[in-house]
């Protein structure tokens, strides 16, 4: 333990009571209902989470609150990252939700789902922290009517098997240390125990791949991000998948770091068979929603690279990676929602977009190109930090094999860049105001972190040498 | 480095980010002032390596190195440019095509405002890439450059662009690719840990002998599909075919030109490359003898005009595997010359097709008649081609072959017959199409001022190098 200043712990009152007021405000909205009043509360309150995370974070401190909660770089990171996501995704639900006052109680669930796993200092907090995540978006997608079902009992099920993997591997780990503190140490003096971590260990990343959508646990995946509404699938695509990647973090690198050789190689299969399924049944994809969806996928493969390499670098690569795709999809996914509402579904609807709205079919294309791994954006310092973190691990075939992957990714990426821009004259379509921010803001992110990236990746870098304080 | 007492202008720096600033003004501005910035801003960016030229040849070295602060620390990447004699020739002729293809290029006026910015985006990829001092802004400038030529490819041009459009993404993303990966191990297998060209080019013998091989492959792959040469040359005459004038200007002009000048960087990097220059002669070879074969079967202008470039480029990839002084100054003169000639070849060859609405050799006749600028200016550009004294190619070609000669003896000069067989059938296309009187077809268009100012430069600069080709040839004996 490190003794901690006043004022840290100032500001450290100053985020609990942010996070706090937060879902304070979602779930007292249904008792006023005046929208506006709910939008500004929500957005200050994680404004000033963000702030309060980021005077803890400069300050580097590690206070461990009951034993639940930890703060140190790695969480703040993902706090602010997080929080960041929250306020697009309720701007981009503002105008778009049918109910904005009861999306916007369960997004408060949500975020507190989202920030417990952050923080988490036990397993505990892990399983309550995604049920608190998972649950609440299945029963978003059942608030917008009938329609929806469907897709919301899809999630919820698959939610559900997640959950009770998760919660039958901490069991396994109870014998080990009864606080179930992430801090605990896993013994191999007795090889009970070692096959008892070494199964728990293999329920956890089943269980958690449920959210990250990795290969043999993903073929929910499409059906639900094309079954929802758009600002949901925002969601799903940018919040839900990464808050599971944050547990799968937590637990593989400081509980179950002794067995980091194990899980690098599972996690290089992984990583393999989850890119290529991703891309390759992208390919054939008519519904530019699915599409999307499938491309997410092989993100989400990429982003397990930097789990098989098992270092430091690696961790970041992927960290960076987590933030780069957060803004990626989010923008792509507020694109096609709103094109989704006026009716633009398949392929053949997006010709000729860009004579229709320009700015849409060029932010679409900056997202797509980041997304390919085109610099100077984002996702090319992603992917190359990712790429050369395999390199470095000595782990050539697999940067290889993602280097094809990027390289099959082109074909449907191009395919709706060219839709968009073959000529085909149709009437205009309107801009939305609240979607067009969220566009920029994306936008904005992912151009300026792509040609200056040195911040990012110093504060990734700290995030991830952060998470060996913690054991 | 320049002397204390010269004033210190970033030349190099502003030379990349004056085509930036006049995409801005051309964004910005109301169309007609807006074009005029945008071609003063192209114009400025050429002036600013001139003068980082002249500082080199006052201060009697042959580089000249600009320094920023670091780029990503994490990565040890810094910010630094620095041009050397390869570089600067590459480089002033890169600038000058963009400015004659912004000026003279769109001879139908369409999307002059996309076609434009395009071009702006591409000059500040093309004066970055030869100026980059490190493998990451190399790799950076590399797709920014692909990319802004794709979409000038697929948004103007003919019918059938977009099929050729995505051809040419394909290739070149796969060569991206090759290359991205090849930086990235040479990142790791230096002992420091950098993508420094100069630290590369002192410590690559520390890397293990395999992995250099294997790095050797992934580079040559990249940039032989860029170059292009033979097995994967098959998107450059579609593209062609496809592209606008000004587009076809730039990918010959300047685009492949990537590709010889991250192929000499290959061979500056690692020594062990000269071990399969034989063969890679062999290829060059063979490339030249099948493009020019080719070539004659071809009836499109635009199309004989592509296979040329093949033609030249496997010369000049023949002038760097001979891996001599001579060589390398060949290969840099050869890709000057060539890159102001096919220009110019394809600047006449769209104003033809622009004038006469047909660009077939076997329909085009007496275009001497009723434009003799443009036959007089493709003629011209036919004797740059096949190296006729006093034209910039001239030198190039003799530089190359004396510097085969000397690395693979006789053998070395057989691709000189491709280059005769290519001239061949060029003069006997401007014979047949554009020279004879006897039947004349008729125009359906003029061309402007600009395209006239546009042969003019383009010829001046031909025959300014072939002239005076010390001006670039000095700098390699300092």
């Amino acid at each position: 333990m490190v003794q901690i200043a006043l004022s840290v712990m100032e500001n450290v009152y100053i985020l609990l009571s942010a996070i706090s007021a937060f879902v304070l405000f979602g779930v007292i909205a249904p008792l006023h209902k005046r929208k506006k009043l709910q939008l500004t509360l929500s957005t200050l309150s994680l404004i000033m989470v963000v702030i309060g995370a980021s005077y803890v974070f400069t300050a580097s401190p590690f206070v461990s609150t009951v034993s639940l909660f930890a703060i140190y770089p790695f969480s703040m990171f993902f706090v602010i990252l997080f929080s960041i996501a929250l306020i697009l995704i309720n701007i981009l639900s503002y105008r778009n939700a049918k109910d904005y006052i009861q999306f916007s109680t369960m997004l408060s669930f949500i975020g507190l789902g989202l920030f417990a796993v952050s923080m988490a200092n036990s397993l505990i907090t892990i399983l309550l922290g995604i049920e608190l995540v998972t649950i609440p978006t299945a029963f978003a997608i059942l608030l917008n009517g009938k329609n929806y079902v469907e897709a919301a009992v899809k999630l919820f099920i698959m939610a559900a098997i997640g959950v009770s993997m998760i919660a039958f591997a901490i069991v396994l780990l109870f014998p080990l240390d009864p606080q179930l503190s992430l801090s605990m140490t896993i013994s191999n003096s007795s090889s009970t125990a070692t096959y008892l971590s070494l199964l728990s260990l293999l329920l956890f990343i089943a269980g958690l791949s449920f959210d990250a959508s990795l290969f043999p646990f993903n073929l929910w995946v499409p059906d639900v991000y094309a079954g929802a509404p758009g600002y949901i699938t925002a969601l799903l695509a940018g919040v839900n998948k990464k808050i599971a990647f944050v547990a799968l973090f937590e637990i593989l690198f400081i509980v179950m770091a002794p067995f980091s050789s194990t899980f690098a190689l599972l996690f290089q299969g992984l990583a393999i068979v989850t890119m290529f399924f991703g891309n390759i049944a992208a390919m054939i994809q008519d519904n530019v929603k699915r599409l999307f969806a499938y491309s997410s996928i092989s993100q989400a493969g990429y982003i397990a690279i930097g789990l098989a390499t098992a270092t430091a670098y690696g961790i970041s690569a992927s960290i960076f990676q987590i933030a780069a795709h957060m803004f990626m999809i989010i923008g792509t996914f507020a694109i096609v929602m709103w094109l989704e509402q006026k009716n633009v579904k398949t392929l053949n609807d997006y010709n000729g977009l860009s004579a229709r709205n320009g700015f849409a079919a060029l932010s679409l294309t900056v997202f797509m190109l980041s997304m390919i791994g085109m610099p100077p954006l984002m996702g090319f310092v992603g992917k190359f930090l990712l790429f050369t973190g395999a390199i470095s691990a000595n782990l050539l075939p697999l940067a290889v094999l993602a280097i094809i992957n990027s390289f099959i990714s082109v074909y449907y990426y191009a395919k709706v860049i060219l839709a968009m821009y073959s000529k085909r004259e149709r009437e205009a379509l309107p801009a939305d105001a609240s979607v067009n921010a969220v566009v920029w803001i994306c936008l904005i992110l992912i151009v300026l972190l792509g040609i200056y990236p040195q911040p990012l990746i110093t504060i990734t870098s700290i995030s991830a040498a952060s998470l060996q304080l913690l054991h | 480095m320049a002397n204390d007492n010269m004033i210190q202008i970033p030349f190099i720096a502003l030379s990349i980010v004056l085509p930036l600033l006049g995409l801005t003004c051309l964004a910005y501005f109301q169309d007609y002032l807006g074009r005029r910035l945008a071609l003063v801003f192209s114009g400025l960016s050429v002036i600013c390596i001139i003068g980082a030229l002249y500082i080199s040849i006052a201060s009697g070295t042959n580089f000249v190195a600009e320094q920023y602060s670091y780029y990503i620390p994490a990565l040890s990447v810094l910010l630094n440019l620095r041009l050397d004699p390869i570089s600067f020739a590459l480089s002033l002729m890169a600038g000058i095509v963009a400015f004659v293809a912004l000026l003279s290029g769109n001879t139908e006026q369409e999307h002059e405002k996309l076609a434009g910015s395009l071009i702006l985006l591409f000059q500040a990829s093309a004066m970055g890439l030869f100026a980059a001092g490190n493998l990451f802004l190399f790799f950076i400038f590399w797709d920014v450059g692909v990319v802004a030529m794709f979409f000038m490819l697929y948004m103007l041009g003919s019918a059938n662009r977009r099929r050729a459009a995505m051809k040419f993404l394909l290739y070149e993303l796969l060569a991206s690719l090759f290359l991205l990966l090849a930086i990235m191990m040479i990142y790791f297998y230096t002992p420091l840990h950098s993508f420094d060209i100069q630290y590369i080019i002192q410590n690559s013998q520390l890397i293990p002998t395999g992995t250099q091989l294997l790095i050797f492959f992934f580079l040559f792959a990249a940039f032989l599909i860029n170059m292009p040469v033979f097995p994967v040359h098959l998107w450059l005459p579609d593209a062609h075919t496809e592209a606008s004038t000004q587009g076809s200007m730039l990918l010959s002009g300047a685009l492949t030109k990537f590709g010889g000048y991250g192929m000499i960087l290959t061979f500056f990097m690692l020594p062990m490359s000269s071990q399969f220059s034989v063969f890679i002669a062999i290829l060059a070879t063979f490339s030249a003898f099948y493009a020019a074969f080719v070539l004659m079967t071809v009836r499109d202008i635009k199309r004989i005009v592509a296979y040329t470039t093949i033609v030249e480029m496997s010369i000049i990839l023949l002038a760097i595997a001979s891996q001599n002084g001579l060589g390398i100054a060949g290969a840099t003169f050869g890709m000057l010359a060539h890159g102001f000639t096919i220009s110019l070849l394809f600047l006449a060859a769209g104003s033809t097709g622009h004038m006469f609405g047909e660009r077939d050799i076997r329909v085009l006749r007496g275009v001497v008649k009723n434009a003799f600028e443009t036959a007089y200016t493709f003629l011209t550009g036919v004797f740059a081609t096949t190296g006729v004294p006093l034209t910039a190619a001239f030198i190039g070609d003799v530089l190359i072959f004396m510097g085969a000669l000397q690395a693979f003896s006789l053998f070395g000069i057989i691709p000189l017959i491709a280059l005769l067989l290519t001239g061949t059938y060029l003069y006997y296309v401007i014979n047949k199409s554009f020279l004879s009187t006897k039947e004349v077809t008729q125009n359906i268009n003029y061309i402007g001022a600009s395209q006239r100012a546009g042969y003019l430069l383009l010829i001046a600069c031909i025959f300014f190098f072939g002239i005076a080709p010390f001006i670039i040839l000095n700098l390699f004996n300092v």
